[in-house]
């Protein structure tokens, strides 16, 4: 190939003629200059270091034709570029861990996968998930939401368990945990939640209480019963009014919402 | 981080001691352990540590499950109540009027309360709670009293809103 190549470039060349092949560079696209498109990003700051300053919402203008397509690249850009104090969870960048829930543009939902509203001359507001204590930045404290995740003993509790082998389950029951058990608890839902802002000590709230249903729902648990009956009081289940913000805000489009009906009418009929 | 952590736990557990001496002499609630210490809204009171889960309070079916299936059967009930007032006057059939009207002032009361329940609750407003409990009680009471009264002794509920219909 090489040699016929040569040959016939030698051809060319000794007829004095120009080739009609250009050259592979002009062969190739010109790349083109994508145009700047600078956006605002307003993003709360809270600095635990400095306890007399308030809270205040910090503009950061960044152009997204050099920014990947969801909000979280956007917040690693300034955090990579800007600004390296800017504080926040992050960790799979692809909707599986829940680190990166906070509220953009009024919405809980998680960084990674909310994509950038590309309208440039429109700001995006961040916020941390709201009615939570902040400990930096975007970052809430957790801490409650996991006790109150723990306190329904998310587990499997079987007091008979099989000989030997596995716990079997039959396909309509292990249906019956579908659209639950993908919960990642990121606490979307729960901080969207105005029961859950108003009486957050008690309520336990919609992500635990879809994870509680899941285990009642569960055919291979066998202390339905008892799960049931911690919840009957005043505070834990039926602060749930059902707003329904749980489910319009969950990132993973689960139904919360649908579950907590669910312990209401097994609980009823109990 | 850890050194804040560190902080606000030895914080509290020094707010929780002076507190727990204090709460002898206070009525407890039926909440969670999590509550029998005066209502802080500056700042989380972690009990314990932070691997210990929260606690429920003690099971109550007439505040739980039952309270519930009360108030669902009420509202629903409220509805053919309703259908029925459309047809009938309340003078002569005084007990559908009477019906509606209880059904009714409970309906109220249980969403009121659900509102006190909400927003002043006793826990984290020991004195406004109480008042607006006892306040609530107190109107439920009196509005039964008067409409019985309405109801006996003049045109009654049906009848009263149907004049003030065509009026």
């Amino acid at each position: 190939m090489q040699s016929l190549l040569t040959a016939g470039r030698s051809v060319h060349l000794a007829l004095g003629k120009r080739a009609f092949s250009s050259s592979a560079r002009r062969w190739q696209a010109v790349p083109q200059e994508k145009p700047v498109l600078m956006k605002e990003f307003k993003i709360y700051r809270w600095n635990p270091d400095q306890p007399e300053k308030k809270p205040e919402l910090q503009s950061y203008k960044i152009d997204l034709n050099q920014t990947g397509p969801m909000i979280l690249d956007a917040l690693i850009k300034i955090k990579n570029e800007i600004d390296p104090t800017l504080t926040f969870r992050r960790s799979c960048r692809e909707g599986i861990c829940g680190s990166c829930a906070m509220n953009i543009d009024g919405q809980n939902t998680l960084a990674c996968l909310c994509r950038i509203d590309r309208e440039g001359s429109k700001n995006t507001k961040i916020y941390p998930l709201p009615h939570m204590y902040v400990v930096k930045d975007l970052v809430p404290d957790m801490t409650l939401f996991y006790k109150q995740y723990k306190s329904i003993q998310p587990w499997l509790q079987n007091d008979n368990p099989p000989e030997k082998g596995e716990h079997l389950q039959s396909p309509e029951d292990r249906r019956k945990l579908d659209g639950m058990y993908e919960c990642i608890l990121c606490a979307c839902c729960s901080t969207s939640c105005p029961s859950y802002w108003w009486s957050q000590d008690e309520y336990l709230g919609p992500a635990t209480l879809m994870q509680a249903y899941r285990w009642i729902a569960d055919s291979r648990d066998t202390q339905g019963a008892e799960r049931k009956e911690r919840l009957q009081n005043e505070l834990s289940l039926y602060r749930c009014h059902t707003i329904f913000n749980c489910t319009r805000t969950c990132p993973k489009g689960l139904n919360p919402a649908a579950a907590i009906a669910k312990i209401k009418l097994e609980l009823a009929v109990d | 981080m850890s050194s804040s952590l560190v902080l606000r736990s030895t914080f509290s557990r020094s707010l929780v001691h002076r507190l727990a001496a204090r709460s002898v002499t206070h009525a407890r609630y039926a909440t969670s352990e999590a509550t029998q210490f005066k209502y802080v809204p500056g700042g989380p009171i972690i009990q314990g540590t932070v691997n210990d889960p929260t606690t429920f309070p003690p099971p109550s079916r007439s505040h739980g499950s039952y309270h519930w299936s009360f108030e669902r059967l009420l509202s629903a009930g409220l509805v053919p109540l309703t259908a029925a007032a459309f047809f009938t006057t309340g003078s002569n059939y005084p007990v559908i009027d009477g019906l509606l009207g209880v059904t009714l002032v409970m309906h109220s009361h249980i969403g009121f309360d659900s509102c006190l329940v909400d927003y002043l609750h006793p826990r984290k407003f020991p004195v406004l709670g109480k008042v607006a409990t006892w306040t609530l009680r107190t109107a439920t009471v009196a509005t039964l009293v008067g409409l019985y009264q309405f109801n006996t002794n003049d045109i009654g509920l049906t009848e009263l809103i149907a004049r003030v219909w065509t009026a």
